[in-house]
């Protein structure tokens, strides 16, 4: 049937034509990368976005007005040529910075593609061949071993013991067996389709390939993946909003200063220099520069605390987090099946489930003790790789699968030396594990000498285990096996089941020496022994238990305002389980169905209102409408979804968003990336994680830690608060750079700072302070903090904006002014005589300009004056550095630069000003919170 | 939020505004209380007047520390530059000899320049020192003592005095002009180490030189006498009679322009700084039309 509908035969193959043909007509069996915007739209888009459009009209102006002048022929037309050049120059060179740094963020295809298998044994014209795994068509049959990469969608046809590790598309972390039984309806969950991209690990399989290229299951996540938009950042949109506050700012002053000057009788010239001034003197040119800076280096300081950052502004977005849907596996688990309960002598008993795990703390004084230990030490095919005898047993690398796995590190850390032990009770038989079955079985010679009876043992489900028992060890001996030691074993396996963890039971017999002697021959085709009667011995429990570090930072998040949402492939009493234990439902919050178990009634008897936590079943999920699911992510604060498909993640990343929310998603397997790309920060597993998924996000943890998404908040929260900083002392220097234009233009005074002059300080020396105060503190508050509201605790908001210009930045320009003066006085202008000189003082004709003191200067002696003017105006701008107290070599630097070391103390009293002022403002800010003062000064 | 915005009609955007402006319900005048106004408004007030009043202060305390007599800093000033007289817009000496009135505002600016150089000025304000040295009034006992200017005839500017009948008006009418040249004033500046200094011009291009023609200098030589300096500022030395030096231009071709420039030939003085055109020397075009 199937040879039919592919058009193939098992035996023979597609012919080589046959194959060219659909080649042709379904393309290469590979991912088609997304349509790229060319590189070039790119850049231009860098140089005409933020501040640059101001900047151009800027340098456009500039070059007019050199044009004109130019063609007057006045005498120094040049300053406005290079002017424009110069402003020209920043708006490129910004543009490069931002386009490097936007061309770092990888394209999430490139890995995709690198997943796609090299080479494929193909059956063609009955021959094998070995085939680029790209030249593959629908009907190919392909041939597979452990190792290997699935080529492209198969559906099997012949397996023996294959298994296939699906993790990187479902996210289950075993190895899932593969036949040629068709058993579920889903795709996904069907025992006889092995997928694109995922690797067989053990066992062969042959099979006839379905879908190539895009049409498998892995092209449709990836295409999926590239069709989601990536929202601007949080930053991003601060960042904008300021722009666009700070160049409506500069815009409005800009004209209203134009139409002043021109009503003022100056040249319409002169007025297009004065409102390039203007522009220049409010567009902070070296801010965006700063931002990328600070952010870039607080991602280091995250990388060293591995979290690694792909895209700078994702810093910011992890502090503005409120909502973070976790993945289970790997993230808040360790990602190994680990021994956590044991149940014998009617007793439970707990092991120790952390990452490092030494010795088992539990009670081994027990003889049933022993002969479980035993058990799990005879029966199980696992096995240590050689030469790891120094690492500790946790790191270890075993051959097996991951239950025996777990049973293999538990006796070893247990007992010490289990190869040694089964070397010494020699295997004579074995029944491997099967799905009929549903148990394992070997028999061994035993390590007593005088001991010639073999020892069966088995395991197996515990309740297929319990019916082949007629006896159960208590405390060493046999007991028979009534009801009520069975009631007490249902019991005990519930409790443990309910916990969501895998149970096993183990049974022994010791075979009687009669019956069998040393040489009996064991046939386990026929079973020529004793498979029933059984003594029961004991149930072992096995979980991938959480990572030590989860429940901690679970409960940081918590007191950070942090909801934690976990979102997981698994069943949802294993999910529910996790949950628990990490804190993600908290031990006094239940269910609908915990209450409805509690208060003896009909589920849907409950108020849905009342149940703080939620297990959300993926099943609920589809049949869910987006208004239920948003009922279910206000209503519930501990929210638990369990089964859920790559495409429920997304939904209800999407849901968390429409809530308002800052939405952060951990995964590792490929099916997240999809909901990696959707959320506002996706963050990848660096161990566990698929490359998709490390493509698809934006943050890396490189230990795979929940633990360190807690730091990244904190680093985000702190950088949020840092570039507040920032921004507020650069808005500061903006006004003292505004004011000097303003009085120029309304006093007529000459020049007290120029425009290459402000560049200098904007692009040159403010950038370091700047990027200094992303060197900050937090404070002490700053993990208890509910997360910024997005719409109302902005970047930049009324109160700093206020605050710098019309308070610290007026109080600066004024220091400024009060210097300026000084050096104009000390060099022979006096106050009074500077008002109202421009136009004589700018001539090129008046070469005896008269002094206070009756000297006569030159132009060029006044232009240098000028400078001298300039310079001095400059290091005041620098007094925040004063106030700040930092950076004390670079004023040492910068002090070569004034004529006069003694300019410096003008500035000192206002520099103590500032401080003091700023000071007293934080003080009755902290002293009378929600007063008056606070609502006008805090921001 | 950008598409919350679109959705909004007209009428709710200016109901908003309204609510703004005033909303009676939280009785807020644009987004604040009377109350809150009131203490901004405050707050403002005292702010400002504190912040103008310390301005005001630091200037004072400025003003208070600076000498009215001497000016700190002297070092921009150390080669004093040179100007024209008659000073336009333009470092320009440009007329037709035919047309007077081309021509006679310059007279008047040569006029009024040299009213304070009248001799009966002179002699009622200045003192006759003794040419050929500095005139050096040092402050003995008192500091800053009113200083004594020292006399300039203006007689000995010769034809560029300006002295002699209507008609001549500084030989413009003739088409010979004179230019007057003066060096800047500099507080205590000692100029030529205790050598006689003067004032020479010639074409700004060696072989214009010729077409520039014959000039002739007044005082004879373009001399300046060192008795003028040094100068003690406006303050102490009120009646302080700059220096002039004339040139006249005698047979200057008509009709194309000239680049003439003049320098001060005094040791010590370095008149080629690149940037600065006008220390220690003054460039100007000369063009005399003839119709």
């Amino acid at each position: 049937e199937l040879e039919e509908k592919y058009g193939t035969s098992i035996s023979k193959g597609l012919s080589s034509a046959r194959a060219a043909e659909i080649l042709a007509r379904d393309g290469p069996n590979s991912l088609t990368p997304p349509k790229a915007t060319p590189e070039i739209v790119k850049f231009l888009k860098q140089m005409v976005g933020g501040f640059s459009i101001l900047l151009w009209i800027g340098a456009a102006f500039s070059w007019i007005s050199f044009g004109i002048q130019f063609a007057q022929g006045a005498e120094s037309p040049f300053d406005n040529l290079y002017l424009g050049v110069v402003l020209a120059l920043v708006v490129i060179l910004t543009g490069i910075f931002a386009y490097y740094q936007e061309a770092k963020s990888t394209n999430i295809m490139a890995s995709f593609s690198k997943m796609i298998p090299q080479q494929a044994l193909v059956i063609r014209d009955a021959e094998k061949k070995e085939l680029p795994a790209d030249q593959l068509v629908v009907g190919d049959i392909v041939e597979i071993k452990g190792g290997d990469r699935i080529p492209a969608d198969i559906r099997l046809i012949f397996t023996q013991g294959c298994k296939v590790d699906n993790s990187s598309l479902t996210g289950e972390s075993e190895p899932q067996s593969r036949s040629c039984d068709f058993t579920h309806e889903n795709p996904l969950e069907t025992r006889n389709i092995a997928f694109y991209s995922t690797t067989c690990v053990e066992g062969t399989a042959t099979g006839i390939v379905i879908n190539t290229g895009d049409r498998t299951i892995i092209g449709r996540i990836a295409s999926l993946a590239s069709g989601v938009g990536n929202g601007k950042t949080p930053i991003a949109i601060e960042i904008e909003h300021f722009v666009y506050l700070v160049a409506g700012v500069a815009i409005s002053i800009g004209v209203l200063f134009f139409i002043i000057s021109v009503s003022m009788r100056y040249k319409i010239l002169d007025s297009i220099i004065f409102l390039i001034g203007i522009i220049v003197a409010n567009v902070p040119e070296g801010l965006l520069a700063t931002v990328t800076v600070s952010l870039s280096l607080t991602a280091k300081r995250m990388a060293k605390k591995n979290c690694l950052v792909k895209n700078l502004e994702a810093v910011e977005t992890l502090g503005s987090t409120s909502i973070i849907c976790s993945d289970k596996t790997g993230t808040l688990t360790q990602n190994r099946m680990t021994v956590a309960h044991l149940w014998f002598d009617d007793q439970i008993y707990s092991a120790d489930t952390s990452e490092d795990q030494t010795t088992q703390p539990f009670d081994q004084s027990s003889q049933t003790w022993t002969a479980l230990s035993k058990i799990v030490t005879l029966c199980n095919r696992a096995e240590f790789r050689p030469g790891q005898e120094n690492l500790p047993v946790m790191k270890r690398v075993v051959v097996g699968d991951a239950s025996e796995t777990a049973l293999l590190k538990f006796a070893e850390v247990v007992l010490g030396d289990v190869m040694d032990i089964r070397a010494r009770n020699k295997k004579v038989a074995e029944i491997p594990f099967n799905s009929t079955n549903k148990f394992q079985l070997s028999i061994h010679e035993t390590d007593d000498r005088n001991d010639k009876r073999f020892l069966l043992v088995m395991k197996g489900a515990p309740e297929r285990i319990l019916e082949r028992c007629s006896t159960i060890m208590i405390n060493g001996k046999e007991e028979p096996l009534d009801s009520e030691k069975a009631e007490a074993f249902q019991t005990a396996y519930m409790e443990l089941g309910g916990m969501g963890e895998r149970v096993l039971g183990f049974c022994h017999l010791y075979l009687p020496e009669n019956e069998f002697p040393d040489t009996y021959p064991f046939d386990t085709d026929s079973m020529n022994f004793p498979t029933s009667n059984l003594c029961f011995v004991g149930l072992l429990s096995m979980i991938d238990p959480p990572r030590s570090t989860v429940p901690d930072a679970v409960s940081k998040c918590r007191s950070a305002g942090i909801k934690v949402i976990m979102v997981t492939g698994d069943h949802p009493i294993t999910a529910k389980a996790i949950a628990k234990s990490v804190g993600i439902i908290s031990a006094t919050s239940e269910t609908v169905e915990d209450m409805a178990k509690r208060l003896n009634v009909p589920v849907e008897r409950v108020d849905r209102r009342q149940a703080t936590a939620a297990v959300v079943n993926g099943m609920e999920l589809k049949d869910m409408s987006l208004q239920q699911l948003d009922e279910v992510l206000c209503n519930h604060s501990e929210i638990v979804f369990a089964r859920t498909s790559p495409q429920q993640k997304l939904i209800i990343v999407e849901g968390c968003q429409r809530q308002g929310a800052v939405v952060a998603v951990t995964g590792d397997g490929v099916n997240d990336s999809p909901a990696l790309k959707k959320a506002d920060i996706g963050i990848a597993m660096g161990i566990a994680g698929s490359d998709a998924a490390k493509n698809a996000a934006d943050m890396v943890l490189l230990d795979d830690n929940f633990a360190s998404i807690v730091t990244g908040v904190e680093e985000g929260r702190l950088i949020f608060d840092n570039l507040k900083k920032t921004i507020a002392y650069t808005l500061t220097k903006n006004i003292a750079e505004l004011c000097p234009f303003l009085i120029y233009i309304i006093a007529s005074i000459p020049m007290p700072i120029g425009t290459i002059t402000i560049l200098f300080i904007d692009l040159g020396t403010d950038i370091i302070p700047s990027v200094a105060l992303a060197y900050e503190k937090a404070e002490s508050d700053i993990m208890n903090r509910r997360p910024r509201n997005k719409s109302k605790d902005r970047l930049v908001n009324e109160q700093l904006a206020v605050y710098s210009y019309l308070h610290i930045g007026i109080m600066q320009s004024v220091g400024a002014f009060v210097t300026y003066f000084t050096v104009y006085a000390e060099q022979g202008f006096l106050p009074t005589t500077l008002l109202g000189v421009r136009v004589n003082w700018e001539s090129n004709a008046i070469n005896d300009f008269e002094d206070s003191y009756g000297q006569e200067w030159t132009k060029y002696q006044r232009t240098y004056l000028q400078w001298t003017g300039y310079t001095a105006f400059f290091v005041i701008l620098q007094v925040p550095y004063l106030t700040h107290g930092m950076l004390r070599c670079f004023q040492i630097r910068t002090s070569f630069l004034t004529p006069r070391f003694q300019y410096w103390f003008v500035a000192v009293p206002f520099a103590i000003l500032i401080w003091v002022y700023d000071e007293v403002r934080k003080l009755f800010i902290r002293r009378y919170p929600g007063s008056w003062w606070d609502k006008n000064m805090y921001y | 939020m950008a598409r919350d915005k679109q959705k909004r009609s007209c009428g709710q955007v200016l109901a908003e505004w309204r609510a703004f402006v005033w909303d009676p319900r939280s009785r807020q005048v644009l987004g604040r209380t009377a109350t809150s106004w009131g203490l901004i408004l405050l707050f403002y007030l005292l702010f400002y007047g504190f912040l103008a009043g310390l301005f005001a202060l630091t200037m004072w305390v400025l003003l208070q520390t600076v000498d009215p007599h001497v000016p700190k800093y002297q070092d921009r000033l150390a080669t004093p530059g040179m100007m024209i007289r008659p000073r336009t817009e333009t470092l320009d000496v440009a007329f037709n000899v035919s047309a007077a009135e081309t021509w006679q505002h310059y007279v008047r600016l040569l006029h009024d320049f040299l009213e304070p150089y009248n001799d009966s000025v002179q002699a009622a304000r200045n003192a006759a020192c003794r040419p050929g040295r500095y005139h050096e009034q040092p402050d003995e006992a008192v500091p800053n003592v009113p200083k004594r200017a020292c006399r300039f005839a203006r007689s000995a500017l010769g034809p560029c005095a300006g002295l002699g009948p209507p008609g001549t008006a500084f030989g413009y009418a003739a088409g010979r002009p004179c230019v007057l040249l003066k060096v800047n004033r500099v507080i205590n500046y000692f100029p030529g180490e205790n050598k006689s200094i003067n004032v020479v011009c010639a074409a700004k291009r060696e072989e214009d030189a010729a077409r520039l023609g014959e000039m002739a200098m007044f005082p004879p030589n373009g001399t300046i006498d060192l008795m003028y300096f040094p100068y003690y500022g406006k303050r102490v030395h009120v009646n302080y009679t700059q220096p002039v030096v004339a040139v006249q231009f005698l047979n200057a071709t008509a009709n194309e322009d000239h680049h003439v420039e003049c320098r001060l030939n005094a040791a010590g003085l370095r008149a080629d700084d690149e940037r600065d055109k006008f220390a220690g020397r003054v460039a100007f075009r000369l063009r005399i039309n003839r119709d």
